[in-house]
């Protein structure tokens, strides 16, 4: 007697559940090539899995003195540090060489693009895309009043990324990229930091926290607390 | 034909200047069937060929055309010469001269070096006859004998003479009052001056007459053609009515960059910077610099850039004539590190730098730098060009770094101030009470220069709105600013 239909999904169901997992690690590094860009910091990869993954479209949202431009100047002095092509695609013009080199970035190895609209800064990371040979490219957002990509300009560019193995960082006040994006970080300041009589500002207490993860574990991670070390003398 | 190659198919005909009693300099092969000759009166020509087309020698487009057809030469071998203008029936002809010895082996022979020559004078769009021989003077004359574009032919050694023998002596196009002087006495062809003794040849006729004979036994007094001293490329065009608005200029200089361009691809070299003439109707001229941020030879590239270029500074009256001039790059070859992470494709990155520098403007493209400058609103950008870069950095990356997110221009602030610090803030990036703030930090310079000089007091402060800002007081605009946000 053949087996009834709702036999047969009940024991393919037993043969796949064992092996398929939403969100599984092991289904992210396949998808991703297991490739990921750390930040550095170890709490964030930890928090990361890792780090950023590769050929990805990601964000770091989070409003003024959150600490995204922090972290994202990391992820490039990590990359360039080895020697990795990297580009920062400024649409904010707000990129500051003096902050980057402190940072540890290699500047030579940063193409830095300043478009002057939103639709010059699509094309413009288009066209790096399709390049290919860039580790990482960083698109840095002015206020989202000033900005006017459609959802579909994400979805494109998510699917460049793809294509090309290139992570594609989105850096901006207020999520943007919608459900295109697989992993959006959000930070905020807890605290500034002031010391010393008379005091001076050391730094900056930031929260990162994951708002979405396509590939990672099911469980979403708690917040971890960062402190920022004071701006080099 | 260059310009309009459409033409070419077409009797037309080139004139000494305009009306019906110019002369015509130059005619199509389309023409020639049709009767029309050299020398003729445009209003003989037009009685002969009703259908033709008759335009006034441009010298923009003639100069243009020599270049081109040395370009070519130049690309076959090191050493090219273009040949002096000449006068009566060679008027409308254009020549070079290259030297084809040592070159022969990278072309299978000299046959092989005529044809590749005549093939590369026709990708800048200039159809030739090549010829191949001992010396100049007799090549110029074989190629004078070619009936057709694109025909070639070679003279071996020692075969000059019974090569020239049965020629008129016109073909070494002597000047009028020797060739009258010749024809009076019966000398029709190069055999019969070369059977007159030379000796009562010069006392005749004068030493105009030794150097004829000598070309007619295919010696030659030219020295070898040399290889040019300094390498330029330029195209010009004269507008046939004045350009007032952008559109048709543009058109004209796509034409000019596309004949740039190819000039450049015969001789291996692409575009690298640019300079625009534009020549105004009422006298003037404007010359401007539109720079490429890396060599290329994409013409849309080059397009894009010139109209940005004259977009953001219009030419102030109507133009009537431009031009187009560089010197030639050779495409940008990286070669990438085995023991680095791979790149973009060594040939693939220079034309999207340019493509990038053609979207966004040619200073908003390329490798951040340290500015060597005081004013903190300096700034640096260097050619992106990372394979010849170490990686290292200079500062260690240990340390998690705060980074400063700079407003250019810097944002315009009010801001109350208690015991000389601010104490409130209003402005379009933070606004609110000042809960901590430390400073100031003076920075001067430039106080020399009545336009360059600067001073400023830094604060940094953190705002209740939650933003951590460097303000600034600027004490020569007298205003306060916020010039970044710590983030």
């Amino acid at each position: 007697m053949s087996p009834t239909p709702d036999a047969r999904v009940d024991a393919l169901l037993r043969d796949l559940g064992s092996r398929l997992r939403r969100g599984s690690h092991e289904a992210a590094r396949q998808t991703s090539g297991g490739r990921r860009h750390p930040t550095g910091l170890a709490d964030v990869d930890a928090l990361l899995g890792g780090g950023f993954p590769a050929g990805r479209l990601c964000e770091i949202a989070g409003s003024l003195s959150s600490g995204r431009t922090s972290l994202a100047l990391a992820l490039l002095a990590q990359a360039t540090r080895a020697g990795e092509w990297t580009a920062f695609v400024d649409v904010a013009d707000a990129f500051d060489p003096s902050s980057a080199h402190a940072a540890g970035v290699a500047l030579p190895h940063v193409l830095w693009v300043r478009p002057q609209d939103s639709r010059q800064a699509a094309r413009a990371c288009a066209r790096l895309l399709e390049l290919r040979g860039f580790a990482l490219i960083a698109l840095d957002l002015p206020p989202p009043r000033q900005l006017a990509l459609p959802p579909a300009a994400w979805q494109r560019l998510a699917r460049a990324a793809a294509a090309s193995g290139t992570s594609l960082i989105v850096l901006s006040e207020q999520r943007l990229t919608g459900t295109s994006s697989s992993l959006v970080l959000e930070t905020r300041c807890a605290r500034a930091q002031w010391s010393g009589m008379p005091a001076l500002l050391e730094g900056l207490e930031i929260e990162a926290q994951v708002a979405r993860m396509r590939e990672g574990p099911a469980r979403r991670i708690a917040a971890v607390r960062l402190c920022a070390a004071s701006r080099a003398a | 034909m260059r310009a309009q190659p459409e033409l070419s198919d077409r009797p037309f005909a080139l004139s000494s200047g305009a009306g019906e009693r110019a002369e015509i300099v130059s005619v199509s092969p389309e023409a020639i069937r049709r009767g029309v000759r050299r020398g003729q009166s445009v209003a003989e020509a037009r009685s002969l060929c009703a259908a033709l087309d008759v335009q006034v020698v441009s010298p923009a487009l003639e100069q243009a055309a020599r270049g081109a057809l040395l370009d070519a030469a130049l690309s076959c071998s090191p050493r090219a010469e273009l040949e002096p203008r000449r006068a009566g029936p060679y008027a409308g002809e254009a020549a070079v001269s290259a030297d084809a010895s040592g070159v022969a082996s990278l072309f299978h022979g000299e046959a092989g070096f005529a044809t590749a020559l005549a093939q590369r004078a026709a990708a800048v769009g200039l159809p030739t006859r090549v010829a191949v021989a001992s010396s100049r003077g007799v090549a110029r004359v074989a190629a004078r004998r070619l009936e057709a574009d694109g025909e070639t032919c070679l003279l071996a050694a020692g075969a000059e003479s019974a090569f020239l023998a049965s020629l008129p002596v016109d073909v070494l196009d002597p000047d009028d009052a020797l060739a009258e002087r010749l024809t009076r006495f019966g000398i029709h062809t190069l055999r019969d001056l070369l059977r007159l003794p030379l000796d009562s040849l010069a006392a005749r006729l004068g030493p105009a007459a030794l150097s004829l004979a000598a070309q007619a036994r295919g010696e030659c007094d030219l020295p070898p053609p040399a290889a040019p001293a300094e390498t330029r490329f330029v195209e010009s065009i004269d507008l046939e009515y004045p350009a007032e608005r952008l559109e048709p200029l543009l058109f004209a200089l796509q034409g000019l960059l596309s004949r740039l361009l190819a000039r450049l691809e015969v001789r291996h070299l692409a575009c690298d910077e640019l300079t625009l003439a534009l020549d105004f109707a009422g006298g003037g001229r404007d010359v401007r610099r539109i720079g490429v941020s890396a060599p290329t030879r994409e013409l849309r590239v080059l397009v894009r850039l010139a109209a940005q270029s004259l977009e953001s500074q219009p030419p102030r009256a109507a133009v009537c004539g431009a031009g187009l001039e560089t010197r030639g790059a050779p495409l940008r070859r990286d070669q990438l590190d085995l023991f680095r992470p791979p790149g973009p494709a060594p040939g693939a990155l220079a034309p999207a730098l340019a493509e990038l520098a053609s979207l966004c403007g040619a200073s908003r493209v390329g490798a951040p730098a340290l500015a060597d400058h005081h004013h903190p609103d300096a700034l640096a950008i260097r050619p992106f060009a990372p394979a010849t870069c170490d990686a290292t950095p200079a500062t260690d990356a240990g340390a998690f770094r705060l980074a400063l997110r700079r407003l250019r221009p810097p944002a315009l602030a009010e801001v109350q101030l208690r015991s000389g610090h601010p104490s409130r803030i209003r402005s379009a990036v933070c606004s609110g009470r000042v809960l901590r703030c430390a400073g100031p930090w003076r920075t001067t310079g430039g106080w020399w220069s009545r336009e360059g000089r600067f001073a400023f007091d830094h604060f940094d402060a953190q705002i209740e709105d939650g933003t951590v800002a460097r303000l600034r007081y600027d004490h020569v605009a007298r205003t306060w600013q916020v010039d970044g946000v710590y983030d």
